[in-house]
């Protein structure tokens, strides 16, 4: 008799089932899609941010003080630390090697230009080098990755190639020699013997230091310095959780589970803390300035998006519920029949709520296909991947369809269940 | 007597209405909330990038020879200021000027840096300092001292320290270690007179550099400016992660205006479940006034307008509520509340009005209601 009464009444009038499941279908899809986005946009904004370039800097422990000024450090080429190229793929064996984006080695040489009998810099880095990793395979890496926002004309040097490119404020100050196709000289000092000559491939505009420097390939820099594989500074790229109290705390002082915890967050003080054991003998530092902002926007537009997804969510449970409650309201006359039949308050609440939950699980299992293709549309229009959908939401949505459907009809039934049967009947 | 009834409408159905105003509010209330964030945001994003430091540097020609290698070029202290002060920009968040000399005089050659230490703060917010900027006592010189530098001279705070550059010497006290992950670890900051008068370039700088808040465009223009301003020196933005900046806003607005859509379409739903319910109660209401005479067009009218009613009802609380949840949320996000602008209240008020007549739209069907069967009660 129960399931026979709630089969008719979706047989009977299909119009009224359709609008409440029709706004459970799109209700349910908000839901979906904006906390598929909200769960993964913390990781897509992460991975934004590595636009902002290196988070992380490795010099030698033992190392002089650089004279760095503006980026470019004069220290004599025989002072200082240096560290070894040969370890760097150690890097993509740590714990979180898999937030390990890029990383970019420098060595800043002294150098004689044979062209313009001046003194420049030479820096020494990678473009797209491939670093041997321990287990096998190969990491490439380099400038690409951990300084994005150098723009280059022409194009970059090959890693192997006797090739460079030169800042923009130089090439400006030397318009014939230091154009691109053209060859140039360096050597390491004035009265030394020693000359590589470089084909200019490319002017790049850093909006630093190295606009007045010439790049070359870590190996040429090298060679030219002669300390070969060795470098000075690393730049790593790294994908981070935005730091909290409990990451600024000391792992020294941790409990054995809190250490556990700590070191398994890809927080940057415990990444860095993995490159040390990797690197013995340097010194890791975060880059507070691109680190800190990273951080502090990260986490912010991270609540703003929670605040604005439950937002949505309560504006989409509301209007759920409305729809719910009018498709009850609507049926009072049905309710006055069943009454004056000697139907129990009870049994018409069963009805009803049998029937809503029945829409719920419909509604809410289209919804969240439906808000699953959407949230794959948003993703790759706003981040431009597809956000692949979760299915750990599934239960959660048909639960907040059933709670919001519930919800909505209690009311009115409530209400329902004070009505005297004869007026309605009557048409009142 | 449309008006009228109108009034009568609205008044004999309020319970009925009292569910599509309740969902119009709450439409109203999100999409208002979240327009206003939309316009906000930008401003909001940019300010939270000046943690990034310096994105402005006025330094002397292009020509000049790096430090270090030959006598530095310098520029003039007041003239550079000046221009900065002229344009009184309210976008800029700092100006600080910075001498560089390198310091040989402990064995160890080190980069001194002579500079405004009370704007530093405001220039890199990043830069954690132990101890402070400057010194309480008036008798003691104030250095802050990189982290490097006070590792390997074994410095820590109120030590003092001897500087000497070309037979001049002074005696400062470490007053902060500096912690900062770039190139200020291994140098020693002091008040620029100290420099000056140490190096012997009294009103000289090396450069300028400024924080300045903005788009790329507003920052680049406001570099061009002071380019003009300042004929004799290069005004040159750095670092331009602004781009990153830009890419990063438009995804987030993509986000909202996204959001804003989804919740118009389910409010229109939530709207056409309410009217088709409502017609369908009044389909006698309707069968009256066709018999009396009252044209197709009329009766759609009277309903049009009581939803138009709800929609600009729904479509003010909303709003009034919404700004109030954007002011919410940026206290509690930026710690700053977010300014309501008044193109909020037309807009929801519109948008809201819009959406409850795209609801009300199936009442057209009330047109095809014939008096005859209604009345026979069918």
């Amino acid at each position: 008799m129960f399931g026979r009464l709630v089969r008719e009444s979706f047989v009977r009038n299909p119009r009224r089932k359709v609008l409440v499941a029709a706004a459970l279908v799109v209700g349910m899809a908000v839901a979906t899609s904006t906390l598929t986005i909200a769960l993964e946009v913390g990781d897509r904004l992460a991975r934004e941010f590595r636009s902002l370039g290196a988070n992380l800097s490795v010099t030698p422990q033992a190392d002089t003080l650089p004279i760095e000024i503006g980026g470019v450090d004069y220290r004599p080429v025989n002072e200082g630390a240096y560290l070894s190229e040969t370890d760097l793929g150690k890097l993509k064996t740590i714990f979180w090697r898999h937030n390990i984006l890029g990383f970019t080695p420098f060595l800043d040489v002294p150098g004689y230009l044979g062209e313009t009998e001046s003194q420049i810099t030479l820096v020494g880095t990678w473009y797209e080098h491939e670093v041997p990793v321990p287990d096998g395979t190969t990491f490439k890496t380099g400038l690409s990755l951990t300084h994005p926002w150098w723009k280059i004309q022409g194009r970059w040097f090959r890693d192997g190639a006797d090739e460079c490119v030169v800042g923009a404020a130089l090439a400006a100050k030397y318009p014939t020699t230091m154009a691109v196709g053209k060859t140039i000289a360096v050597g390491p000092k004035e009265i030394s013997s020693y000359v590589r000559p470089l084909l200019v491939t490319g002017i790049v505009s850093t909006g630093d230091a190295e606009d007045s420097a010439v790049l070359v390939p870590l190996f040429v820099a090298q060679a030219v310095s002669n300390h070969p594989v060795q470098f000075r500074q690393l730049f790593v790229s790294a994908l981070t959780k935005p730091a909290d109290t409990f990451s600024e705390r000391d792992p020294l002082k941790m409990t054995p589970t809190e250490y556990d915890r700590w070191f398994c967050s890809p927080y940057i003080s415990s990444i860095s803390f993995q490159i040390r054991t990797v690197l013995p003998g340097t010194d890791v530092r975060a880059i507070r300035r691109v680190a800190d902002t990273e951080g502090r926007i990260l986490s912010r537009l991270g609540t703003l998006l929670w605040i604005v997804t439950l937002a949505a969510l309560g504006a989409a449970a509301l209007a759920v519920a409305a729809t719910a409650a009018t498709t009850v309201l609507e049926r009072r006359a049905e309710i006055g029949v069943m009454k004056a039949l000697g139907a129990t308050n009870f049994l018409i609440a069963g009805i009803f709520l049998a029937e809503q939950l029945l829409l719920a699980v419909a509604g809410g299992a289209i919804g969240f296909v439906v808000g699953a293709a959407l949230a794959r549309i948003l993703g790759s229009s706003v981040f431009g991947t597809p956000a692949s959908p979760r299915l750990i939401l599934l239960p959660v949505v048909l639960g907040l369809a059933a709670i919001v459907a519930f919800l909505g009809s209690v009311i009115p039934l409530q209400r329902a269940s004070h009505f005297d049967p004869a007026p309605i009947l009557r048409g009142e | 007597m449309f008006w009228r009834l109108l009034w009568k409408l609205l008044r004999g159905s309020s319970g009925r209405l009292v569910v599509a105003i309740l969902a119009l509010v709450s439409g109203g209330l999100v999409v208002s909330a979240l327009l206003n964030l939309e316009f906000d945001i930008e401003r909001k994003l940019t300010q939270e990038f000046r943690m990034l430091g310096a994105n402005l540097v006025i330094s002397p020609g292009r020509d000049a020879q790096m430090p270090g290698v030959a006598p530095p070029a310098l520029m003039n202290e007041r003239d550079a200021f000046a221009a900065i002060q002229n344009m009184k920009d309210p976008a800029v968040v700092a100006a600080v000027p910075f001498l560089y000399i390198v310091e040989r005089g402990g064995g160890t050659p080190v980069v001194v840096v002579g500079t405004k230490m009370e704007d530093l703060p405001k220039l890199e917010p990043s830069w954690r300092i132990e101890g402070q900027w400057s010194s309480s006592r008036d008798n003691q010189i104030p250095c802050v001292v990189g982290r490097n530098v006070a590792q390997q001279l074994r410095l820590a705070v109120n030590n003092p320290l001897d500087l000497t550059y070309l037979g001049k010497s002074a005696r400062v006290t470490v007053t902060g270690i500096l912690d900062t992950g770039g190139a200020e670890d291994n140098q020693i900051f002091m008040q620029l007179p100290e420099v000056q008068s140490l190096a012997g370039f009294p009103g000289e700088i090396g450069l300028v550099q400024l924080s300045v808040r903005g788009a790329t465009k507003a920052i680049s223009d406001y570099a061009a400016r002071l380019g003009t301003a300042l004929p004799a020196y290069e005004v040159r933005p750095i670092r331009q992660v602004t781009e990153a900046e830009g890419d990063l806003l438009n995804r987030i607005r993509l986000l909202i205006v996204s959001m804003v859509l989804l919740i118009l379409a389910l409010t229109a739903l939530c709207v056409l479940a309410t009217m088709a319910a409502l017609a369908m109660e009044r389909r006698h209401d309707v069968g009256l006034m066709k018999a009396l005479g009252g044209s197709i067009a009329r009766i759609v009218a009277l309903f049009m307008a009581e939803v138009g009613v709800l929609g600009a009802a729904g479509g003010f609380v909303g709003s009034i509520l919404g700004i109030e949840l954007s002011r919410w949320m940026g206290q509690r996000v930026f710690g700053t509340a977010i300014s309501a602008r008044w193109e909020i209240f037309p807009l929801t008020v519109a948008l809201m009005v819009a959406v409850a007549l795209a609801g009300a739209l199936p009442l057209r069907l009330l047109g095809k209601v014939k008096p005859a069967v209604i009345f026979r009660g069918e």
